[in-house]
């Protein structure tokens, strides 16, 4: 067949002997070829094997992703969210792969562009041509899901999703503040990196933080690459004894106060710090802790509602807008530190009966003043409260009488009890920021006759808001001094309990019967004394007033306070209001204090479940009324108007929809105000019966409606009788005790 | 000649059979390295494929139906007798020439940064047409030119008629490496037809010269300054592989340090680490690294043993082709396989400068797999015109 193959071709040749031998010897050349490559291979691994393989295990990059932890809720005592961290996404640019898929190119940054508006496309692309090998350029940061949903859904996309090429999502957290301002000194806020600023947060970030998980590489014990996850441990959740509607309230009043009073006497605020706090007597539990001005923990650099644009310009040019932050930021009622004046006679008294020098039975002659240690020491009643007894001395608030008790107690003795109430050390309140007071009291050597007789009614000594509240709330409950505390429990991400934390009674101050008797001169003020108008309609309560004046004495301004408890038989829940330099013309009242209680008692003493034990009258019937319907419509302007829901606490009155109802209570607080007016002639009655008020008799001043004293020509204050003019006035000691504070 | 016939006896013969030779160790051959290329490529390939494709198995599904392609071509031409393609010889010249001249045309695909591909419907690339094309033209050459190769004038008609195809493989499609394999192919065959020894040996001593010469031209040139081109940046990083560690050098490095990783018996298939993005190409030029590091010495020595199978299996059947056409075809096939299973290793243990050469059968490209299949059906073809006469 193969012939005839031949045949047909006619130029078929056989394969001859000759070429057979050279295709031998071909494939002989070959195989030396491939011996040579074969011992190439051999020399290759036997020189070069441990190095080469070092050589690869340490170009290995263990590369490693960090899986970040969520920062734990912090909630208040009902379960209302406070702080909470949610899941946010950057957006991340792979150059790299956009140009690895050129022909998709386009689309992709189409896709992306599309849902992204904020992505420019011509900046997208330039940056790509100029930076062809980049993997990793963020162009936006802290996207929500919803945010991101149509790009996932993109690349998921059935039929196009494969030509969607170049970004992703890289994941963190951000931390939110669902209620904004409402308790932003107690809570704090966390830095950019997680770290947390102030109050809760900071006091308590070692326990809000996690640890990050982390995805990584590694070799295995065969020398080949392993992937591992470490998962991340999230934050524990802090639960805080604060109630967020309680707080809301107290926060309303402070800014109303403050709104109320702005630019009226000099440029600014109402006050130069508002400070409140509402604490449970039998725990040590902080029910409301509060300051004014405050400032929204979303965005805690933001000052523009304190500031106008030239100011805040002129801050960040001259340095002190860090400053000027620091010291919004800083929480008053714990960090601040000033001379607490009259609401410290209580503790004054109650040492001496507690101590068994006096026995509560004694009375006092005040003439107006009284010279100790070379010094005059002015009663605020400069004309004298005359012979007193020990609970009206607490009452009118009177310091000459204080001044003798402080010194049958002598300088040992106060300090000694000055110690057990705690003033000069610090309470230890979960919050970071409580300052330090050890050097701004006196101890038994350094303390003169005359600092004992001034410390006795409250000045040449500082204290913080904190320590005062924590000490008279050991008054009224029996003599137990509980640490005042923020937080009742830490649970754990998957809600169980990590600890609990229980009242911790720390000390007995002062025994219970004493306790029973500070209550009933407590009482007596807000019923016969100083502190009436703090008194809610339709409850009994106790407390004292506080009219400081600040330093140097004389410059007319006052710190002026209302420390209370409720109800007055039962001591149940302490409040502590602190105006610091009123904006007003006269700023030694303590009822722009007792105001602000009154309203904030007004409204939670209901939500506590303490119920009315008083007459009602018509006037405070109409006026309860009124406050419902602001409430009310509050309420229902709050549910028109407020569509995010989260804020259980809203329900209470709230910054966002209160606008007309605080002009609408402001209303009501004016007409307390002329309440007060009108009943001058009941109060005048009252301090009749003690017969002391001896400026009464003055000639009244027809422009102020002070009195004025015919002796100086100075104004006196009708009610307090305090001298407004002078330099020398009621409570002035001598430079050596400025010199001390 | 009976007891080589007795020799290449593959598989029982069936008296009423027409007895000629299907040779199953080929195909075996064959389909053992068509099946360990497979689960290389993927082996190789899954990690890349998965960061760019979003699919760990592209490059191996591709692979796979190229390689059914390939299978159903190499059948068809197996059963076709060889001696049709005598008739096609000038045709053979022609379409060679003019597919590689259609990738100056719009048919052309540029891939990293060259133009090599067509877009015929599937993508094509020309240089393997021209391989496929040179043997079948040059066997049926020589054949007409018959003991005339002796003579000066027949030696070089039957060298240089390949060169135009070659010269423009390189210049047209910039694809030094297949128009030296193209010569190559044709320098054996030459080889292989002239019984003379001497003209080769001056002709391989004077390439050497040459090659040596330039590489020290190469060398002397990058002392002043004066070098361009990325060829003779090659050779420098070829010289030298350390000092080029990021550029040029970094592919023949990753490769050896995958080599000498590797060890004798391997990191186990599958556990290669220089696979995980530092061997560029790994799943095309530089297979046989991996192999090795994957495979050890062992994997390296297996598949070169493969390879000499293979060779070993068509020379047999060279040496009993019935005709000249027949036994130049399989040599020119040898020719190619040799070649570049040489030149690839010789790339990946850095003896000559890296220059792109696949691994036949094992590394991933279509047009390469589908035209050495052809090839093979030709020799299986040839193999089936064995008849055993002296036997039954």
């Amino acid at each position: 067949m193969p012939r005839s193959n031949n045949a047909s071709t006619g130029q078929n040749r056989p394969f001859p002997t000759r070429m057979k031998k050279k295709l031998v010897v071909l494939v002989l050349v070959v195989l030396l070829a491939f011996l040579g490559l074969s011992v190439r291979l051999f020399m290759i691994t036997r020189d070069n094997e441990e190095t080469y393989k070092r050589q690869v295990l340490s170009q290995q990059s263990y590369d490693s992703t960090t899986l970040p932890y969520k920062r734990g809720d912090i909630v208040d005592c009902n379960g209302t969210v406070l702080a909470s961290s949610e899941k946010v996404y950057n957006l991340v640019m792979d150059a790299k792969d956009l140009l690895n898929h050129e022909d998709d190119l386009d689309y992709s940054l189409q896709i992306a562009e599309q849902c992204f508006p904020a992505l420019v496309d011509g900046d997208v692309r330039s940056y790509i041509n100029s930076n062809p090998s980049s993997q990793y350029k963020v162009w936006l940061k802290q996207l929500s899901y919803e945010e991101i949903t149509p790009y996932l859904e993109a690349q998921d996309d059935a039929e196009n999703g494969s030509h969607v090429h170049g970004f992703w999502f890289e994941e963190e957290y951000k931390r939110t503040y669902p209620n904004n301002a409402l308790a932003c000194d107690v809570i704090g806020f966390t830095t950019s990196d997680g770290i947390g600023q102030f109050g809760l947060e900071e006091y308590y970030n070692d326990e809000l933080s996690g640890t990050n998980g982390r995805e990584y590489g590694y070799l295995n014990d065969t020398s080949t690459l392993e992937r591992t996850v470490v998962p991340a441990v999230d934050g524990n959740t802090v639960v805080s004894t604060i109630d967020a509607n309680i707080q809301s309230v107290v926060e309303k009043y402070l800014k109303e106060f403050s709104d109320e009073h702005m630019n009226e006497a000099r440029d600014g605020l109402g006050a130069n710090n508002l400070g409140a706090i509402v604490m449970e007597v039998d725990t040590g539990n902080i029910l409301a802790m509060a300051s004014y001005p405050n400032f929204d923990l979303n965005n805690p650099t933001d000052l523009s509602s304190y500031y106008t644009e030239e100011e805040l310009a002129a801050m960040t040019s001259d340095d002190s807008f860090l400053d000027t932050c620091n010291n919004l930021w800083r929480n008053f009622c714990i960090s601040d530190t000033y001379e607490p004046g009259s609401t410290i006679k209580p503790f004054t008294v109650a040492a001496a009966l507690d101590a068994g020098v006096i026995t509560g039975n004694e009375t006092y002659l005040c003439e107006g003043v009284r010279e100790i240690g070379g010094y005059e020491i002015h009663c605020h009643n400069r004309y004298g409260d005359g012979l007193i007894t020990v609970k009206q001395a607490v009452e009118t608030s009177c310091n000459i009488a204080l001044t003798y008790i402080a010194e049958e107690l002598q300088a040992a003795g106060f300090t000694e009890y000055q110690h057990n109430f705690n003033f000069g050390l610090k309470t230890n309140i979960d919050l970071a920021g409580e300052a330090r007071t050890d050097s701004l009291v006196y101890t038994a050597e350094t303390m003169g006759a005359t600092e004992l007789a001034t410390n006795s009614f409250g000045q040449s000594f500082n204290v913080t808001m904190i320590q005062v509240i924590a000490g008279f709330c050991s008054l009224v409950n029996g003599g137990t001094y509980y640490e005042p505390h923020m937080v009742s429990q830490i649970l754990a991400a998957d809600g169980s309990v990590v600890k609990s934390i229980e009242p911790k009674a720390l000390k007995q101050t002062v025994s219970e019967s004493v306790s029973e008797t500070i209550i009933d001169y407590c009482n007596g003020v807000v019923t016969e004394g100083t502190g009436k108008t703090a008194r809610p309609a339709g409850y009994a309560i106790g407390g004292k007033t506080g009219t400081a004046q600040t330093l140097p004495r004389g410059n007319g301004e006052y710190i002026v306070s209302f420390m209370g408890y409720a109800p007055a038989d039962d001591p149940q829940i302490a409040i502590y209001v602190v105006v610091d330099r009123p904006n007003v013309a006269s700023q030694a009242d303590a009822k722009y204090a007792t105001r602000i209680v009154r309203s904030i008692l007004t409204e939670i003493l209901p939500y506590l479940n303490i119920y009315m034990t008083e007459e009602l009258s018509e006037t405070e019937i109409a006026e309860l009324e009124e406050l419902e319907n602001t409430l009310t419509s509050s309420y229902q302007q709050m549910l028109q108007g407020d569509v995010s829901g989260n804020d259980p606490s809203g329900t209470e009155g709230d910054e966002t929809s209160g606008e007309e109802g605080s002009q609408d209570t402001g209303a009501a607080g004016e007409d307390t105000g002329e309440d007060d007016d009108s009943s001058d002639d009941a109060t005048d009655d009252l301090w009749e019966s003690i017969d002391t008020e001896v400026w009464k008799t003055f000639e009244k001043d027809p422009v102020t409606g002070n009195y004025i004293d015919p002796v100086t020509g100075h104004q006196i204050d009708p009610i307090t009788g305090d001298d407004l003019t002078g330099t020398d006035t009621g409570e002035l000691v001598s430079g050596e005790e400025e010199e001390a504070q | 000649m009976a007891q080589q016939l007795r020799a290449i006896r593959g598989g029982k013969a069936d008296e009423r059979q027409e007895n000629t030779l299907i040779d199953y160790s080929l195909i075996f051959t064959v389909l053992f390295l068509l099946g360990f290329g497979l689960v290389m490529i993927y082996s190789v390939s899954s990690y890349e494929a998965a960061l760019q494709f979003d699919d760990s198995s592209y490059y191996f599904k591709r692979q796979l139906i190229n390689t059914i392609v390939g299978l159903v071509a190499m059948t068809i031409v197996a059963l076709i007798p060889y001696r049709l393609w005598q008739r096609f010889l000038v045709l053979a010249y022609i379409v060679s020439l003019v597919l590689i001249l259609l990738v100056q045309t719009s048919l052309g695909i540029t891939a990293n940064g060259a133009t090599r591909w067509l877009n015929l419907g599937v993508s094509l690339q020309p240089a393997e047409v021209a391989k496929l094309g040179m043997i079948v033209f040059l066997a049926g050459l020589i054949n007409k030119i018959g003991g005339q190769i002796r003579t000066p004038r027949g030696f070089l008609v039957a060298l240089l008629t390949p060169a135009p195809i070659a010269v423009c493989i390189w210049k047209i499609t910039d694809n030094l490496s297949s128009a030296i394999i193209v010569m190559a192919i044709s320098f054996i065959m030459v080889f292989v037809a002239d019984p003379d020894y001497k003209k080769f040996l001056a002709i391989a001593a004077a390439v050497a010269v040459f090659a040596t010469l330039y590489v020290m031209y190469v060398m002397h040139a990058a002392e002043n300054g004066t070098l361009s081109g990325f060829r003779n940046q090659r050779i420098l990083a070829w010289l030298n592989p350390e000092a080029y560690a990021s550029g040029k050098g970094f592919q023949t490095l990753q490769a050896l340090y995958a080599i000498g990783s590797g060890g004798i018996f391997g990191k186990g298939l599958g556990e290669s680490i220089q696979k995980l993005g530092y061997v560029p190409e790994a799943q095309n030029d530089m297979i046989f690294s991996i192999i090795c590091e994957e495979l050890g010495l062992f994997g390296g020595f297996a598949v070169i043993l493969l390879f000499i199978l293979l060779i070993w299996r068509c020379m047999i059947i060279a040496q009993n082709a019935p005709d000249l056409f027949g036994a130049l075809l399989v040599v020119g096939v040898i020719a190619h396989i040799s070649v570049q299973v040489i030149l690839n290793i010789a790339v990946c243990t850095n003896m000559i400068p890296n220059t792109g050469i696949s691994l036949p059968f094992i590394s991933y490209g279509g047009s390469s797999v589908v035209f050495l299949l052809i090839e093979i059906g030709l020799v299986l073809s040839v193999g089936r015109s064995i008849y055993f006469r002296d036997l039954s």
